[in-house]
């Protein structure tokens, strides 16, 4: 990057320095502040007239109520099924379609693609009560799988869009020389492309993990047992209990639902950038 | 147990449900039909009786112990597994409109205020049980919140009161009184802002104090939503006055905080002591006697403010209702009678220190009112007590009013500066939105 | 290499094969899993859902046809109508916030220096937390007698007091800072700030991917011409991260517009529906007050205006011959 190159030290700091670390501290200062709460005794917690950011004498007690009166292991447990089951039904269905409307040519594959899109606009708002008999009519109610194949509602036309952008960086010529060496359709298409699309396949799971880990309206509606929430359902209508002083036990849910999953997206985070890259230059 | 019978219809619809399901689905293929079946439940004839109650969870802690408690009881009576879910109030509405609509969910939820209004539909014909537990008895209004064009759709078993929780130390040293009119409270309220303690009260959207403040405030100033007949009558002057007399109040007496505050918010700042008065549950002085008890000593308890048009307190009572769709009906009928009967209602009162009031007069006599001087005052509520949409009836119109704030946010308009007149004639026409 | 007539009774799996070999047959296949989804989870829940907005349907009932007359009552009602302007209002804000401060961080995410990657991990959090759960971070934040930003601006402000020699009392109530949530203006000003910081990580991250594709000998090209940086972002970089800019802008105006979790945690569309959008309005009156006809016309209501904003990004796309 020759951009750096001559840079003063002072400029550097001026112009990249402390912008990156203002931008950094402003994401970050939640997170901190999930910390403090959590291991602030309630009397420091509720005392408006001493440094919220000093904590005098920490204390676990939060977290023990959390892990201990709470299903927040069970709901974490549940979680990440649900997200990693409907990322892997999205994907499943993303690829295949995305590769359909990037390579082949056939009737109707604009309005499918068109469709597609649309169906991303559709509030779910609107979706989520004609849902509830949807998911009771196939007896999914109460149950993980009607979360993880309604989730793919949201989920397959953003994981569509994506790999189609990413398919087509794909050299056409790459699959005819494999289909000139004997190989069907398919099989240039599982041999050839699918791995050559493997971070824009990383990237589209990983934002579908994070959209299903997110989802909160669904899963408020389709569970109802305890031990089959979802961690944004659970520790929201678990936790907040009308006790007033509830707040150290909810933000260590809060740090304890998020922590998981930042440390899976820092090995991926390459990935996901170049998935990305994919995508968004057809 | 009438097992089997009971359970048939269950088995049949599942298997069919699912035949549908596998062959509606074919194309998606193994992977689906795989997860229908991991993910079904085992035959509900495979299983004992069941019974799922769902509730808030009570911002007294005790209480929702104590109805874990009652459910472990139940079980052991009747061989009937109960499964108590307790949730933020907040969230209660969806799971019960989701539950009726898709007829699946839990068998007994807890309904507030007029919900049996809002799902009759949805709700069992609750006659007979009515008449066995609550009998001629009940409280009028009570009655009101629960029988639907005639049937009663719950079992209304306990109000949650309030009353202008204050700090009697701090009343003491600035030579101050109970207040007992508005006017009263206004000059109390000013001292008291004047010694850094204001009264703190919520105008924010949120489902407890905010209109446990708001409602008894435009009453007691003469104001109504509707007439008897259901006319919407806001737009008058005594609403004109009670707005105007709460912008002022709100200046003097308050703190500005109230527009953002939730139903947990007042609480905190009372026992963080930055306000000096506020109407409240009893959940404070609860809180206080437990984790302050310094602070709970000097707390005093006084009921809401005396108007031109009389005192008012808003009251809602929380009923049980057996869900239309349950396939437990038996089961359910018998939970309510467990939970109403009188030993275990009345540790249900005890253990709630003063916060819920039973709905039949013999509650009125209850030891724990004599047992703290602070908490008598909350057994008198129910003779103040009036309900959102006062003076039509307690209908869905009246609830779906109070779910879009509109009396709340008049008061709220109100305080931040706009015209009276103005603020009454768009409630006219919200209300009439609402009701025609 | 797709005619293999060799043999003479083709076996199932061979007729499968081949069958797979025409482009139509295979296009419908590989369609088929992602068109069921969409099916039977929106399509049919869709249609649903738009009968439901023409009925006068109230939990429980199954509603009669009324045409549009939930129409004609929610354009009388003011709330609705406030929704809506907020609706557009929040959107518009949050998204020149998360574009312009997105782009910002981009470009300086774009630079070598050490740590990259773990930085990038990092801003990338707001973006991967259940945003119910940051959201009552931020509520917690916002508390009217307990906020942070509160308890900051009131040391500093004693402090200032201090500097001028002023009384310093232990007198902590006589000011008490802005109040986030409560205040009309500053609510929707909070409520923003927080859809800003969730969504930015997803605008810095899919700029910094555009930005990487930018090949650096157009920026040699640059230097040579004697380009300021800024010149050099306006002329070269902005043009060519302009596509990737309008997916990404479209995609986030689709998700903020149906935005339903920040104001259900943050406000409740309180005080005085300030905060009121769309989705939270949509979700009171179907909830809360059982109307679910009129909560499914909210809601519906949406959908012409995002149909606008995805057909001027498809006929945006076509013209930039991206796609």
């Amino acid at each position: 990057m020759n951009a750096m190159v001559g840079e003063t030290y002072f400029r550097r700091l001026v112009v990249f320095y402390i912008p990156l670390f203002l931008f950094v501290f402003a994401m970050l200062f939640p997170f901190a502040w999930m910390l403090i709460t959590s291991i602030k005794p309630d009397a420091e917690l509720y005392n408006p007239r001493i440094s919220p950011f000093i904590v005098r004498e920490p204390t676990l007690e939060h977290w023990e109520s959390l892990f201990g009166t709470t299903l927040f292991i069970r709901w974490a447990v549940n979680t990440l099924w649900v997200a990693i089951a409907s990322t892997a039904v999205s994907l499943f269905a993303g690829v295949l379609a995305g590769y359909a409307l990037s390579r082949l040519v056939f009737r109707g594959s604009t309005m499918f693609g068109i469709m597609i899109f649309v169906t991303y606009l559709v509030p779910p708002t609107l979706l989520f009560i004609p849902l509830t008999g949807v998911v009771t009519w196939m007896g999914l109610q109460d149950t993980t799988w009607s979360l993880i194949f309604t989730y793919p509602t949201f989920l397959v036309p953003f994981c569509t869009w994506l790999l189609m952008g990413y398919f087509q960086t794909i050299p056409k010529e790459l699959e005819e020389c494999a289909r000139i060496d004997g190989a069907t359709r398919l099989q240039a298409m599982s041999k050839i492309v699918l791995p050559l699309a493997v971070p824009g396949i990383l990237s589209a799971g990983i934002f579908a993990f994070t959209l299903s880990w997110n989802e909160f309206l669904y899963a408020l509606v389709f569970i109802h047992s305890p031990e089959t929430k979802t961690i944004p359902v659970g520790v929201t209508s678990e936790l907040i209990k009308g006790d007033v002083f509830f707040w150290g036990a909810l933000m260590a849910g809060a740090l304890f639902g998020s922590v998981p999953v930042a440390i899976v997206y820092s090995f991926f985070v390459e990935h996901y950038v170049s998935g990305m890259t994919g995508a968004v230059k057809g | 147990m009438k097992k089997t019978e009971q359970h048939q219809p269950a088995q049949k619809r599942s298997s069919v449900t699912r035949r549908d399901f596998v062959k509606k689905t074919t194309a998606v293929g193994a992977v689906v039909a795989a997860g229908a079946f991991l993910g079904g439940k085992p035959p509900a004839y495979a299983q004992s009786r069941k019974l799922h109650y769902l509730q808030w969870s009570s911002f007294i802690p005790d209480a929702d112990t104590e109805i874990r408690r009652q459910a472990e009881e139940f079980t052991k009576a009747t061989g009937v597994e109960v499964t108590v879910e307790m949730i933020n109030q907040n969230d209660m509405t969806p799971r019960i409109t989701a539950a009726i609509e898709s007829g699946k969910g839990a068998d007994v939820m807890l309904l507030i205020n007029n919900q049996p209004h809002l799902f009759a539909n949805g709700l069992d014909d609750h006659g007979s049980l009515m008449g066995e537990l609550a009998g001629g008895d009940i409280y009028d209004w009570a009655n009101g919140a629960v029988v639907v064009d005639g049937v009663a759709r719950a079992v209304p078993l306990f109000n949650i009161g309030n009353a202008i929780v204050y700090r009697k130390d701090v009343f003491d040293e600035l030579g101050l009184a109970a207040p007992n009119t508005w006017d009263e409270y206004l000059a109390v309220g000013t001292a008291l802002k004047n010694a850094n303690l204001p009264v703190g009260q919520t105008l924010g959207h949120t489902f407890g104090d905010a209109p446990s403040f708001a409602y008894p405030l435009l009453w007691s100033f003469g104001g109504m939503e509707v007439d008897e007949s259901g006319k919407v009558v806001v737009d008058s002057p005594e609403t004109h006055q009670a707005l105007a007399f709460c912008k002022e109040f709100w200046e003097a007496a308050c703190d500005p905080g109230g527009l953002a505050w939730d139903d947990t918010s007042n609480n905190r700042a009372f026992l963080g002591q930055t306000i000096g008065a506020t109407l409240n549950g009893a959940s404070i002085y609860f809180v206080a006697r437990r984790k302050f008890p310094d602070l709970a000593d000097k707390l005093a308890h006084v009921n809401n403010p005396e108007g031109p048009g009389g005192r008012y307190h808003v009251i809602g009572p929380r009923s049980p209702a057996i869900m239309s769709y349950s396939e437990e009906k038996d089961a359910a009928a018998d939970f309510i009678r467990f939970m109403f009967q009188d030993d275990n209602f009345s540790q249900f009162i005890s253990v709630n220190s003063g916060y819920v009031q039973g709905l039949t007069p013999k509650w009125e006599s209850h030891p724990v009112w004599s047992s703290d001087p602070a908490l008598g005052i909350f057994s008198t509520n129910a003779k103040y007590g009036r309900s959102y949409g006062h003076a039509g009836p307690w209908n869905r119109a009246s609830g779906e009013a109070a779910e879009k704030y509109i009396v709340v946010d008049m008061f709220a308009r109100a305080v931040q500066g706009e015209d009276p007149k103005a603020i009454a004639a768009w409630a006219q026409k919200e209300l009439e939105n609402v009701y025609n | 290499m797709q005619t293999q007539q060799t043999a003479p009774e083709p076996s199932l799996r061979e007729r499968l094969v081949t069958a797979l070999e025409n482009q139509r047959v295979l296009g419908y296949v590989l369609m088929a899993p992602a068109l069921l989804l969409i099916l039977i989870f929106i399509a049919y829940p869709f249609v649903l859902g738009v009968w439901m907005s023409l009925t006068d349907k109230i939990v429980g009932t199954s509603g009669t046809f009324i045409g549009l007359g939930n129409y004609d009552k929610l354009f009388a009602s003011d709330i609705f109508l406030t929704a809506a302007w907020n609706t557009v209002f929040f959107t518009t804000i949050a998204t020149i916030f998360k574009a312009v401060l997105g782009m910002w961080l981009a470009v300086l995410l774009n630079r070598k220096f050490r740590f990259a990657n773990i930085t990038r991990a990092t801003v990338l959090l707001p973006f991967i937390v259940p945003t119910v759960l940051s959201t009552l971070a931020w509520l917690w934040m916002f508390d009217a007698t307990f906020s942070v930003f509160n308890w900051t601006l009131r040391w500093l402000w004693q402090m200032e007091i201090g500097i001028f020699g002023l009384v310093l009392k232990e007198n902590w109530g006589f000011f008490r800072g802005p109040l986030w949530l409560g205040d009309p203006s500053l609510a929707m000003a909070s409520v923003i700030l927080v859809n800003v910081w969730r969504g930015l990580p997803f605008f810095a991250i899919s700029f910094l991917a555009g930005l990487q594709t930018i090949p650096p000998d157009l920026y040699d090209a640059a230097d040579i011409d004697g380009a300021s940086g800024w010149k050099k972002f306006w002329h070269v970089t902005l043009p060519l991260i302009k596509p990737v800019a309008i997916v990404v802008i479209v995609f986030s105006i689709v998700v903020t517009f149906a935005d339903f979790q920040l104001v259900y945690i943050l406000t409740r569309g309180g005080p005085n529906n300030e905060t009121h959008l769309l989705a939270t309005l949509a979700y009171q009156l179907g909830m809360g007050s059982g109307n679910i006809g009129q909560g499914a016309a909210v809601a519906l209501f949406m959908l012409p205006i995002l149909a606008f904003v995805i057909i001027f990004q498809l006929w945006y796309l076509r013209r930039e011959g991206v796609r």
